[in-house]
C-alpha cells in the first residue's frame, strides 16, 4: 500500500482550472518532487493534500485511509506536515519554541517538548540560533524552521513548498544534503520546486511535472528531463524542435 | 515558575490582604477595590486579547451576565447569592459559547467588529425586556458581604486577581499557553502542526468569561443595582482591553501593571483636572499607543531580552571602541 494515493484529483477556482486529473502516489520513504513553472498548480496540490482546500473530483488516501475532506489541523494529526511556500513562523516565539509547538502534537510537557525540538535543531543544524527570536532571522534560516517545525510534528510524510526558494545555490544544496537523510527518519517527502533542478536532481527519487495544473510527466528525474512535453512546457515549442 | 517569583507574588499578596488594617478610609478602599478588580478583569481578558490575540472588545457581555446573574437568580428568583453568583458564570459561559462559536470563524478587524456587535445586542436585549430584566431602569442586586462592607469587597478582588493571576501563570507554563500564543503569531501555521485552533480559543474564551463574570458580580453587589447602561456598555469593554495593552498584553503581569496605572491615573486625574479628566485620560492613551505599543511590560521585557542577548557583544564594541 502507498503512504499516499491521489487519485485523478480536480480543482477548479472559478473558471481557472488549477488541478486536473492529477494521480499519483508516494512510497514510504520516498523523495518525490513535484516540478512545474510558477501557476502550474504545486501549491494547490499541497493545500489539497492538507485539507486547506478539497477537491471537486477524486480521491486522496493516505496509509489507506480517505483524507478527501479533512480539516488542516486533522491532516497534521494524522502524520502530514508541511513548510509554506511564503514562510509563516510564529515571529514573536524564539526558534525553539517555534519547534517546540510542533513537538507538542505528541505530548504536553514543555520539557519534553524542548527535548524533542533540540533534536530536531540539531538534525537542521540551528542549535546555534535556537534562543533566537524568529522574526529576525534571514530567509535560509526561516526555510529551515519551517522545516523543523513540520518534522517535530514526527510526520510520516512531509510537504516541503518551495523550500529552496530564495536560497543561494550553496545554502540550496547544502539544505538538499540534509534533506536526503528524511528517508533514514521515516519520513516521506514531497518537494515542489520551480526551477532548481540541481537540487531536485540530487535528491529526487521520482518526479512529477506540473504543467497549467495537468500532469505531463511522471518518472526519475534523469528520464524525465528528456520527455518531449517537459521541454516544451520550460523551453518552448522551438527548442523541442532542434532535438535538446 | 521559578522559587524567587512565587515569593514575590505571594509576598505581594499577603501585603495587599493587609492593607484594610493599615488603611481605614472607606474612599481609598473603593478606589483599590477597583484596582483590584480590572486587574483581574484585565487578567482575564489578556488570555482571549493578549496571549490568544483575539482582540475583543465584548467583554462587557460577561460582566453583565455575572452582575445581572447574581440580581436575576437570588433578587428576583430569591436562590442563595453566592449560588446565584455561581449561576452568573454559567450565563457567561453561556454567552461565550454563542459569541465565540459565531465570531472565532472572523479573523482580524471583522472578529472585533462581531465582539462588539454581540455586546451591544446583549445590552439592547435587557434594556428593551423590562418584565425580566427591569429595563432601563435596572434590578437592585443582592448584597455578599453584610459586615465590614468596603472591607470584605477590597478581600474579595484581591483574592480574585489572586486566581486569575494563577491561572494566567497555569496557562502560560503549559502547552495550552503555547497553543494560544500560535494561535495569535499566525494561525495557518496553528493548524499546520495540529492544532485545534478554533477549540482552542473557545476553552480560552470560556475561562476569561468566567472570571470576568466573577468580576461583575462582586461589582454589581458593592453599588447593589444595575442598569444595562452601566454594566453592558461599550465604556467597560474598552476599559478591560485597554487595562491590559497599557499594562502589556500577552505577558502574565502586563494586566496588574495596566490596572494600577490607569486606575489611579484615572482618579488623580478626576480630582486635579475635574471634567477635563477624559480629554487628558485620552491624550494619555495616545501616547501609550504610539510610543509603547507592547505596554509597559512588553516594552521593558523587550529592553531586557535584548540587553541579555547582545549585552556581550555591545559590552565588546565598546571595549574595542575604547581601545
Amino acid at each position: 500500500m502507498a503512504l499516499l494515493e491521489i487519485d485523478h484529483v480536480s480543482k477548479r477556482f472559478g473558471g481557472l482550472r488549477a488541478i486536473q486529473n492529477v494521480a499519483f502516489a508516494i512510497e514510504q520513504n520516498e523523495i518525490v518532487f513535484i516540478v512545474g513553472p510558477n501557476g502550474a498548480g504545486k501549491t494547490t496540490l499541497f493545500n489539497l493534500i492538507t485539507g486547506v482546500f478539497h477537491p471537486d473530483e477524486g480521491s486522496i488516501r493516505f496509509q489507506g485511509h480517505d483524507i478527501t475532506r479533512i480539516s488542516p489541523n486533522q491532516a497534521a494529526r494524522l502524520g502530514i506536515g508541511r513548510t509554506f511556500q511564503i514562510v509563516k513562523p510564529l515571529r514573536n516565539l524564539t526558534v525553539l519554541e517555534n519547534v517546540m509547538l510542533g513537538a507538542f502534537l505528541h505530548t504536553a510537557s514543555a520539557s519534553k517538548a524542548a527535548e524533542q525540538a533540540r533534536e530536531v535543531l540539531k538534525y537542521l543544524e540551528m542549535e546555534k540560533i535556537a534562543h533566537f527570536t524568529a522574526s529576525g532571522l534571514p530567509v535560509a534560516a526561516l526555510k529551515r524552521l519551517e522545516i523543523a517545525r513540520a518534522l517535530a510534528t514526527r510526520p510520516r510524510l512531509v510537504l516541503l513548498d518551495e523550500v529552496v526558494s530564495g536560497l543561494s545555490t550553496a545554502e540550496a544544496l547544502a539544505l538538499a544534503e540534509t534533506l536526503k537523510k528524511l528517508p533514514e527518519w521515516g519520513v516521506a517527502a514531497v518537494g515542489g520546486v520551480e526551477h532548481v533542478m540541481q537540487v531536485v536532481m540530487s535528491i529526487a527519487h521520482r518526479v512529477v511535472v506540473l504543467d497549467h495544473g495537468t500532469q505531463i510527466a511522471e518518472g526519475k528525474p534523469q528520464e524525465v528531463v528528456r520527455t518531449p512535453a517537459v521541454i516544451e512546457a520550460y523551453l518552448g515549442t522551438k527548442y523541442k524542435e532542434l532535438g535538446l | 515558575m521559578k522559587g524567587s517569583h512565587l515569593l514575590a507574588a505571594l509576598a505581594v499578596f499577603v501585603l495587599s490582604l493587609l492593607v484594610p488594617l493599615v488603611v481605614q478610609t472607606d474612599y481609598v478602599l473603593q478606589i483599590l477595590f477597583r484596582i483590584y478588580l480590572f486587574a483581574a478583569l484585565g487578567l482575564a481578558w489578556n488570555l482571549v486579547g493578549g496571549y490568544a490575540g483575539q482582540l475583543s472588545l465584548g467583554h462587557a457581555a460577561y460582566f453583565g451576565a455575572g452582575a445581572y446573574g447574581l440580581a436575576l437568580f437570588s433578587g428576583k428568583l430569591g436562590i442563595s447569592p453566592w449560588l446565584a453568583v455561581l449561576f452568573g458564570i454559567m450565563v457567561a459561559l453561556a454567552c461565550a459559547l454563542l459569541i465565540g462559536g459565531v465570531s472565532f470563524r472572523l479573523r482580524g478587524p471583522y472578529f472585533v467588529l462581531a465582539t462588539i456587535a454581540f455586546g451591544e445586542v446583549l445590552r439592547l436585549i435587557v434594556k428593551n425586556l423590562p418584565g425580566i430584566t427591569g429595563g432601563d431602569v435596572g434590578l437592585q442586586v443582592p448584597a455578599l458581604f453584610h459586615v465590614n462592607v468596603n472591607r470584605a469587597f477590597y478581600w474579595a478582588a484581591v483574592l480574585l486577581t489572586a486566581l486569575a493571576y494563577a491561572t494566567t501563570v497555569a496557562i502560560s507554563r503549559a502547552r495550552f499557553g503555547y497553543y494560544l500564543m500560535a494561535i495569535r503569531e499566525d494561525e495557518d501555521t496553528a493548524l499546520s502542526i495540529g492544532i485545534g485552533a478554533a477549540r482552542t480559543k473557545l476553552l480560552a474564551l470560556l475561562i476569561s468569561a468566567a472570571l470576568t463574570s466573577l468580576a461583575g458580580s462582586l461589582y454589581g453587589s458593592l453599588f447593589l443595582y444595575v442598569v444595562p447602561d452601566q454594566v453592558l456598555s461599550i465604556d467597560v469593554s474598552n476599559e478591560i482591553a485597554i487595562v491590559a495593552m497599557l499594562g502589556g498584553a500577552g505577558t502574565v503581569l502586563g494586566p496588574i501593571v495596566g490596572s494600577v496605572v490607569l486606575e489611579s491615573a484615572s482618579e488623580i486625574f478626576k480630582n486635579i483636572f475635574k471634567e477635563a479628566h477624559l480629554l487628558i485620560y485620552g491624550v494619555l492613551l495616545v501616547v501609550v499607543v504610539l510610543f509603547l505599543p507592547e505596554g509597559i511590560v512588553g516594552t521593558l521585557a523587550a529592553y531586557l531580552r535584548r540587553r541579555a542577548m547582545f549585552g556581550g557583544i555591545g559590552a565588546r564594541a565598546k571595549g574595542l571602541a575604547a581601545r
